[in-house]
């Protein structure tokens, strides 16, 4: 089974820190990884260097085979790479349907003078594509709404919704159930489940420990920026590398 | 959408039907010229409002020097007219082409600025472009400006009355703001939406930022050379004056009071900020004040403007914000 995406010693310095230090692993189709560690231990910054919006001072990463270093996010994107933001990012002063659209177009891309001169044939695949991902995340109802006016909760869903539009064969998560309560972080587990039960593989950043052991079928954990676990979460759990950089006491 | 859509297809018809029945006949009745040139300003800066929207107000930059690419547009005609002897029909469309291209050249390097940084550079590209059409006086005539006498003349067909002129400029932007509202309520809207709302995360949805940027600026300099061409051949005379950095504020102020992201709104506030002075001419030259006025509380009361999508507060705020707080290197997050 060939990995969806390599990640191969990948390392990134800032000034003296090192944020993320020779970091290795791989995601193969399908997977649903679980990445955790302590605050500051790099999650979001290795991340970042992922999707491209940071460049890494050293190592590589290989998606679907093709080196992905030095391409621009919305090049390694449009290769399948999706993903969400730790802070929630959305279009507030866009309608639901149109920020989900924003995902669809740049997946699937309208241009200038398609916009003008008809073009209808795309722009009806695109929408279809938009109601098709809200209606994954069953916000179809309120399609028309200002996202500025749903509710926090829901805006989750809507950025992971615009991020499905793009029809992505990897999906990055970062820190999903951030703010939600336990009914609605059972719910966005359930959610994810689904996904993955239909192919789609998923990277899933999380402090929520439970949430990550729960649904994950692996989970590396970083501290420090260096790899210290990357196995089952059963094993994970039992590792006295891994207890001792989050409990801070030798096992 | 399709629900929306519905209820606003008897809108462009009323319009359509205003402008090119109601107000020539109206017009005609009373006969006088003064009242076609100032129908044809109307309109030409509706034009010019309206492609600055497309920029501004759909993909969120701050253009401080759009008058300037009016401008190349108004001496491209006027110069093509009295230098080459080439018509309407070859002056409007280099005219728009004329700025557009002038527009990527200077975008290519402008577009990756951010905020403040960007405005700027569009501020010192418009005073540039002001300062050649006012020094290089063997070809711009310099502050006397040019005079362009041929008239505006389609296949044969002069048109010679105040009437067929306000036609000719009528057709010219209803067609050209179709296309802008084409451009706007699209898909492509939506990603230079995206643009304006968090571009970081737009680049993350597989749009191309930067190229987009550079497209729209590009697009909204065509249609302001559009503008220009036909401002050259309704009053016949081109001067620096009327491309300065005080006229690139007023097409600025226009988009804004009408809202910010409102086609509508763009047209709208051309119609109020070039009828209004006209409206208070009776008061003297306290109507600049009034003027001004009506400005500054429509923006502390009506902050989205009369249509807007987004408030020009939070709007001015980013953009003077985002240059202080973005993280070096440009990482989201931590």
């Amino acid at each position: 089974m060939s990995a969806l995406i390599e990640i191969d010693h990948l390392t990134r310095r800032f000034g003296g820190l090192l944020a993320v230090d020779d970091v290795s692993t791989a995601v193969a189709p399908g997977e649903l990884v679980g990445l955790i560690g302590p605050n500051g231990a790099g999650k979001t910054t290795l991340f970042n260097l992922i999707s491209g919006f940071t460049p890494p001072t050293s190592g590589t990463v290989r998606f679907k085979g093709e080196a992905i270093r030095g391409l621009k996010p919305h090049q390694i994107a449009g290769r399948g790479l999706s993903r969400t933001f730790q802070n929630l990012r959305i279009f507030p002063n866009m309608s639901v349907f149109d920020n989900v659209s924003v995902g669809a177009v740049g997946a699937m891309g309208q241009s200038a003078l398609g916009a003008v001169f008809g073009g209808r044939r795309r722009s009806d695949a695109i929408t279809a594509r938009t109601f098709e991902a809200l209606e994954r995340v069953g916000l179809t109802a309120q399609a028309h709404e200002l996202a500025a006016n749903l509710s926090y909760g829901r805006r989750k869903y809507l950025e992971i919704a615009r991020a499905l539009a793009m029809k992505p064969d990897l999906l990055i998560l970062d820190e999903p159930a951030a703010g939600l309560d336990d009914s609605e972080t059972a719910e966005l587990a359930r959610f994810i489940r689904t996904l993955n039960g239909e192919g789609l593989a998923i990277m899933l950043v999380e402090h929520d420990m439970n949430l990550v052991m729960g649904i994950c079928s692996r989970v590396v954990v970083l501290a420090s920026g260096r790899k210290i676990a990357d196995a089952a979460p059963a094993e994970v759990r039992a590792d006295p590398a891994v207890l001792e950089a989050y409990l801070g006491v030798e096992a | 959408m399709s629900e929306i859509r519905r209820l606003i297809r008897p809108v462009p018809i009323l319009l359509a039907l205003v402008i090119f029945v109601a107000v020539p006949l109206g017009l005609a009745q009373f006969g006088k010229g003064y009242f076609f040139q100032i129908a044809n300003l109307v309109l030409i800066f509706a034009l010019l409002a309206a492609s600055l929207h497309l920029v501004a107000g759909v993909a969120g930059l701050l253009h401080l020097g759009h008058a300037a690419f009016y401008g190349i547009g108004a001496y491209v005609a006027a110069l093509l007219g009295t230098e080459l002897k080439l018509g309407f029909l070859w002056g409007l469309p280099a005219g728009g082409l004329a700025a557009a291209v002038l527009a990527l050249i200077v975008a290519l390097p402008t577009m990756r600025l951010v905020s403040i940084y960007f405005a700027v550079a569009t501020l010192a590209i418009g005073q540039m472009i002001h300062t050649v059409l006012l020094n290089w006086v063997s070809l711009t005539k310099g502050p006397n400006g040019v005079l362009l006498f041929s008239g505006i003349k389609l296949f044969g067909w002069a048109a010679k009355t105040p009437v067929a002129i306000y036609f000719v400029v009528a057709v010219v932007v209803a067609a050209s703001i179709f296309a802008i509202h084409r451009l706007g309520h699209s898909y492509y809207g939506n990603a230079l939406r995206s643009l304006r709302e968090d571009d970081q995360c737009a680049d993350a949805m597989g749009i191309d930022t930067v190229r987009l940027k550079i497209e729209v600026f590009t697009l909204s300099a065509f249609f302001a050379g559009i503008a220009g061409a036909l401002w050259a051949y309704t009053t016949g005379y081109v001067s620096p004056t009327d491309f300065n950095f005080s006229n690139s504020i007023l097409v600025l102020a226009m988009v804004v009071v009408g809202g910010l992201g409102s086609l509508p709104g763009a047209i709208i506030g051309a119609f109020l900020l070039i009828l209004l002075p006209e409206v208070l001419r009776g008061f003297g030259d306290v109507r600049n004040v009034l003027v001004g006025l009506v400005m500054f509380f429509s923006i502390l009361f009506l902050p989205k403007g009369l249509f807007g999508e987004v408030s020009a507060l939070t709007f001015v705020r980013r953009h003077f914000g985002r240059s202080q707080n973005r993280v070096p290197g440009g990482e989201v997050g931590w």
